[in-house]
This record gives C-alpha cells, structure tokens and sequence, in this order.
C-alpha cells in the first residue's frame, strides 16, 4: 500500500518525487532522486538495490525503458515490484507487476507519473495527476503535495470498506546540485499526509534564511531572531 | 546550534550519524554516510556542498584528514565551518572554525567525533562521546542514539540560563549496500530526540519484516497479518 508520483518541472527541469503510504519512515527508502539524472522508485514489495542501480543507469545514459529491462533480467522476483523511472528529459517507463496486491496499478500525464497499490481504486491516480496539474506554475515542491493530497482525498489506500492511514509520507526535489533543494519527512503519524504540508509550509518560511548562512555566513542573524521575525509577521 | 555523533562501528565496517538541533529538517543536511566510504558532517554555517564533495574524496582514497584540507581550501568562509570526517579506517577528522557561534567544539577519538555548537558548554560533547562509547558491542545505531541523548541529558543547546529546543533530528546508518540500513528522521517536533527515539523503537520492529518482504515477496505475509502478531506479543 502506498501511493507516489513523480514529477517534472517543464520550465526548469527540477525533478521530484511525492510519496505517502502505511508502512512507517518510506522516505528513507526514496535514494532515486538525482540532480541532472532522473528519478527511480521501487514500491510494493521494493528491490531495494533498483533505485540506485537505476540512479547509476540513467547517469550512464540509459534510458527509462532499457533501464526497466535491466530491473527484469536483474531480478527473479520482478513481477512483485512496482517501479516508475523518469529521466531529466521527462521520458518515463512503469511496471505494475501481477504479484502486486490489491488495486495496483499506473498512469502518466503531463510531466508526471502516478503509481501506487493497495488502492481503492483508479480514482486515486486520477486524484494525484489533477492535484499536480491544478497549478502548474508553482514550484515543483508544491504540486507534489497537492498530488499526495488528491490521492488521499479521492480514497487513498485500503479497500472501500476499510481505509488504510498514511502513516508516513515525503517529499524530494532536486535542481542542480548534489543535495536536494527540498527533502522534507514525516516518519511516524496517524496522518501523515496533513503533517507533511504542515512540515512542508514551515520549511518554505526557513529555506532562503538557512541557504544565507550557507551562501554568506558573516552577515548571518542568529536564528532566534529571524524566528522572532517570523513570529511577529505571523503576529 | 546543533549536536551530533558521527560513529563507525570498528567490528562491522558501519558507518553513520545521529543529529539533533534547533533548525528544522535537519536531515536534509545529514545525508552524508556512505557505505565502506566514510560518514561526514557540515554543520555551524553549514556549505551545503561539502558533504558530497567529501563522500567523493573519501571514496577515491583520501584520508579524513586530506579529505578536511580539500574542504578548507574550496571554501572562502571555512572558518563559519563546523566540520567532522570519519573515513573507512575510522579516522577521524574534525575541526570548529572561529565564527562558529556559541560554546562549541568537539571530542574525537578513533571511530567517531561528538561534535555541536550553540551548546551550554563542553561538557555536552563530552556526555556525546560517552553516551556512544557506553555499550560498544551494540548496534550502532543503538549507540548513536545514546550518544545523541547523553548530548540532550546534559544540557543541549543554548546558554546555562536559555536551553535551546531539539526541533528536528535524524539518524542514518549505511553498512555494506548502496541504499542505508537505517535512514530515520524528525523534521519538525517540540522535542525531537524524545520523538527520534519513539521513531526508531516503533521502526525496529518493523524493519526486518520490510527487509524480508522485499527479498522474498512470494508468500509474503500482509503488513496487517504482521501487526496482528506485534499487538499479541505487546498484549
């Protein structure tokens, strides 16, 4: 049970990854998100050893369908494996694969694809590919949430009779560096999915300070105060 | 303002970091561990490139210590710089550059550095050193988290009359594959080592069930059928 999207920045390349689902702390199993390469994800019963090799195939210039072969003929339990490869050309290459439970399944629109299993149904990848094209001029960070959030709201995970939570959810980006621009978490929560724009809003306010006094230290304020900046603004 | 272990496990090879500190989402700074490579840190005014740039030094060969001069000479404001490295013979480099705020410094030793600024004094880097030399044939990142609490035990962040809040923490540990062993955060939390700790206990049970479920999805039990079982034993 989880559901993911991967997406694109049409206008400056940014590449990201969006996921939430019941088993706990799956952002620290998301290493395929790479600047100027692509993004690699391996949910349902994950080989854990494709995301990076992906990472390193796409980086040699494989693309996301031969990369998608190689996963095959690297692995004898490939059928269980649901996996979404899109390169930082937007190319993109899915596999459900039969030993996948539940409702399981993929579906790629503009510069994005939605994957996810253990569904309710259908609805809920149509749910993540309207949430992510709602407001295609926001930052990419952005769009991914609303995708989480159209997934969960158009039923999320489980079965009509019985709703299965999120507990855990996350959210990378990256642009032109070797470190994300975004990497957000939430590892253990009864609702996740709502924690992590709670996370994501509270990021977004700290993001230009801390890249500051990275960039240029001497004229850094301390923290407490640009927190009592923050607080009187909010005020 | 922020404290930090950085440990190699002598028997195993193992390498990672546990972190706690003010800022929020600190685990988007503390990717930095790499398998039978090393683990590095960048924190104070963190430069954001050097933890990639020394994972690649580490990895083609050079020392903790080379790797540390490589990072001083590729940086105009170095001495904004908090900065530990531990390579894969458990060497370990570590330095604390003037315009680092507050108390800080760090306590080095063969296989690991406690290293923080903003702390109330010295004795928080000490307590850091202990809590991860304590039980040296545990897990390391058993011993990682003790390192980090011993740090929060002892007073922390801030200034004898002002304690500091942990609002985010994270802790990763890479052995020998290209994805982490263990790789848990909190990103936004009122007291972040408390929900770090209540993270990785309610992750432990669960991780070698995951790690099965991927490496033999035939037959592989539900996560619900799975729970069932952990309630039972609980009970």
């Amino acid at each position: 049970m989880t559901f993911s999207l991967i997406g694109r920045c049409a206008r400056t390349g940014r590449l990201g990854l969006g996921i939430t689902t019941f088993s706990l702390a799956v952002g620290g199993r998301c290493e395929g998100v790479a600047a100027n390469v692509g993004v690699c994800k391996t949910q349902a019963f994950p080989n854990r050893t494709n995301d990076p090799l992906g990472i390193k195939l796409m980086a040699e210039g494989y693309l996301p369908a031969r990369v998608m072969e190689m996963f095959a003929s690297n692995d004898t339990e490939h059928s269980y494996r649901q996996i979404a490869i899109m390169n930082r050309d937007g190319r993109i290459a899915a596999h459900t694969g039969p030993g996948c439970r539940g409702w399981a399944g993929h579906e790629e629109g503009t510069d994005c694809v939605a994957f996810g299993n253990g569904l309710v149904g259908p609805q809920v990848l149509d749910g993540m590919i309207k949430g992510f094209l709602s407001r295609p001029d926001d930052a990419l960070e952005h769009r991914l949430m609303r995708a989480i959030e159209g997934g969960r709201d158009a039923g999320g995970q489980g079965t009509p009779d019985a709703h299965r939570p999120e507990r855990s959810a996350a959210i990378k980006v990256v642009d032109r560096r070797d470190y994300p621009d975004v990497d957000v978490r939430v590892d253990v929560h009864p609702t996740a999915v709502a924690e992590l724009r709670r996370v994501l809003e509270e990021f977004k306010l700290y993001e230009e300070f801390y890249r500051g006094r990275d960039t240029d230290p001497a004229k850094a304020i301390p923290q407490d105060v640009f927190v009592a900046q923050l607080k009187a603004k909010r005020a | 303002m922020t404290y930090t272990i950085l440990g190699r496990c002598a028997k195993t090879g193992r390498v990672g970091i546990g972190i706690a500190t003010f800022s929020i989402t600190v685990g988007r700074y503390a990717h930095s561990a790499r398998s039978m490579v090393g683990v590095t840190v960048s924190q104070a005014f963190a430069n954001e490139n050097n933890n990639a740039i020394a994972l690649r030094l580490l990895e083609q060969g050079f020392t903790a210590k080379a790797t540390l001069e490589h990072l001083k000479a590729n940086d105009e404001y170095f001495t904004y710089r908090q900065i530990g490295v531990i390579d894969r013979t458990g060497a370990a480099a570590a330095y604390t550059g003037p315009g680092v705020r507050g108390w800080a410094g760090e306590v080095v030793g063969d296989n690991y550095i406690a290293t923080g600024n903003g702390l109330v004094g010295a004795h928080v880097a000490d307590a850091i050193a202990r809590g991860f030399l304590a039980e040296p044939d545990s897990d390391l990142e058993h011993r990682l988290l003790m390192g980090i609490e011993y740090g929060r035990d002892a007073g922390g962040q801030g200034t004898a009359e002002e304690h500091k809040a942990e609002r985010s923490s994270a802790l990763l540990v890479y052995s020998r594959h290209t994805y982490p062993d263990i790789d848990l955060r909190v990103d936004l939390h009122a007291t972040a080592v408390e929900e770090l700790r209540r993270v990785y206990v309610e992750y432990k049970q669960y991780e070698a069930y995951y790690r099965h479920r991927g490496e033999h999805p035939r037959g592989a039990q539900s996560q619900e059928a799975f729970m069932a079982t952990l309630n039972t034993s609980a009970a």
